[in-house]
């Protein structure tokens, strides 16, 4: 959502978007080189770089935007009927499968009192719709399209659970770190200023209705009424700022990684993130863009 | 008389031909247009310094 703008605006002087339908097929095209640069979910990142694969983190991608779903006519009314159900995810390695954990130590459970099981985004809110899952955590706009389908109902925002919670981070070559700082410069700058435009305040609900439309037509190749109900019901359900990584954001990933099984060893927080992009931002300012607009500025 | 009639109205296989290949290159061309992401095989061919940042993202948030 954040790099639409840019990337079109500038008529993608800098990088070429590229639209995958999983983590996992992301992290393999970051890794072989096919792609230089990804929005990926925060601890795949973190487990990446703790396995010795050279990228980092220069940048979030926006904030909050998960929930966990259960069926609207179904059992499930609180986190404890949560036992024993099966729960989907987007990856082992996402903060949707972190929110769970921390929801169910809140309600004295743990991981063994219900089954995760590991899905692409798009195939959830069918999964639930069919009764093969009893429950999904997972980022927007797949809770709002099991709401808008009748089917759904949000029994939690991971804000509820978590504070400042943060899911996809934008992950960079470290090679493109080292040899073409400048790019990466300027693809930060870029996503700052789409959050700033998406956060105006006295044009938030106009700016997010344009964003729907155009990211849902042409980015996202999602019906914009979907896009239109995740980024205004309500109007914080998902925040694109501040998108700078947080130290504390980021110990508490870690911390519940190794909680729950899925790093090996501790990692600093310099090891995995590259702060001074977020440090250098240009252009503090919004892009001045109206939509049908071939240029911002 | 009826003879000479259907004579006319046989189609050349010169004619045919041509129709064959202007619907082929129609197709192809629609095909090369609508279905082929220039930006990125240009971009995947030009030297790595030159090179757009291919940045990959999921429809997700």
């Amino acid at each position: 959502m954040t790099d639409y703008i840019s990337a079109y605006s500038q008529a993608g002087h800098l990088f070429v978007p590229r639209l995958f339908q999983g983590f996992p097929e992301i992290k393999e095209a970051l890794m072989s080189n096919k792609m230089q640069a990804a929005f990926m979910v925060a601890p795949m990142a973190i487990a990446l770089r703790a396995q010795g694969v050279p990228v980092k983190i220069v940048y979030l991608g926006h904030r909050y935007g998960s929930a966990v779903v259960v069926r609207k006519d179904g059992p499930v009314k609180s986190v404890a009927d949560l036992r024993g159900r099966i729960v989907a995810i987007p990856s082992r390695f996402s903060d949707e499968r972190l929110i769970i954990f921390k929801a169910l130590r809140d309600h004295g459970m743990n991981a063994k009192d219900l089954r995760m099981v590991e899905m692409a985004p798009p195939d959830v809110a069918g999964a639930l719709a069919a009764g093969a899952i009893d429950a999904f955590s997972m980022g927007e706009p797949y809770p709002s399209q099991a709401e808008m389908g009748g089917f759904g109902r949000v029994l939690f925002h991971a804000r509820e659970y978590w504070p400042d919670y943060i899911s996809c981070v934008l992950v960079v070559r470290q090679d493109v770190i080292d040899k073409r700082p400048e790019a990466v410069q300027v693809l930060v700058d870029g996503i700052a200023r789409s959050g700033l435009w998406l956060e105006e305040k006295k044009r938030i609900r106009e700016h997010r209705l344009h964003a729907a439309d155009f990211v849902g037509r042409y980015y996202f190749r999602q019906d914009p009424r979907l896009l239109r109900w995740a980024l205004t019901k309500p109007i914080d359900r998902v925040m694109y700022e501040p998108l700078s990584p947080r130290r504390k954001d980021f110990e508490l990933i870690v911390r519940l990684m190794r909680e729950t099984g899925v790093l090996d060893r501790d990692i600093a927080f310099e090891e995995f993130v590259d702060t001074r992009f977020a440090e250098g931002v240009r252009t503090p300012t919004p892009w001045k863009y109206e939509a049908g607009d071939t240029k911002a500025e | 008389m009826s003879h000479s009639r259907r004579a006319k109205e046989v189609i050349p296989l010169k004619k045919i031909a041509l129709g064959v290949g202007a619907w082929v290159v129609l197709l192809t061309t629609a095909h090369f247009t609508m279905n082929v992401n220039w930006d990125v095989l240009l971009n995947d061919r030009l030297p790595e310094a030159k090179r757009k940042l291919n940045v990959a993202y999921i429809p997700v948030t």
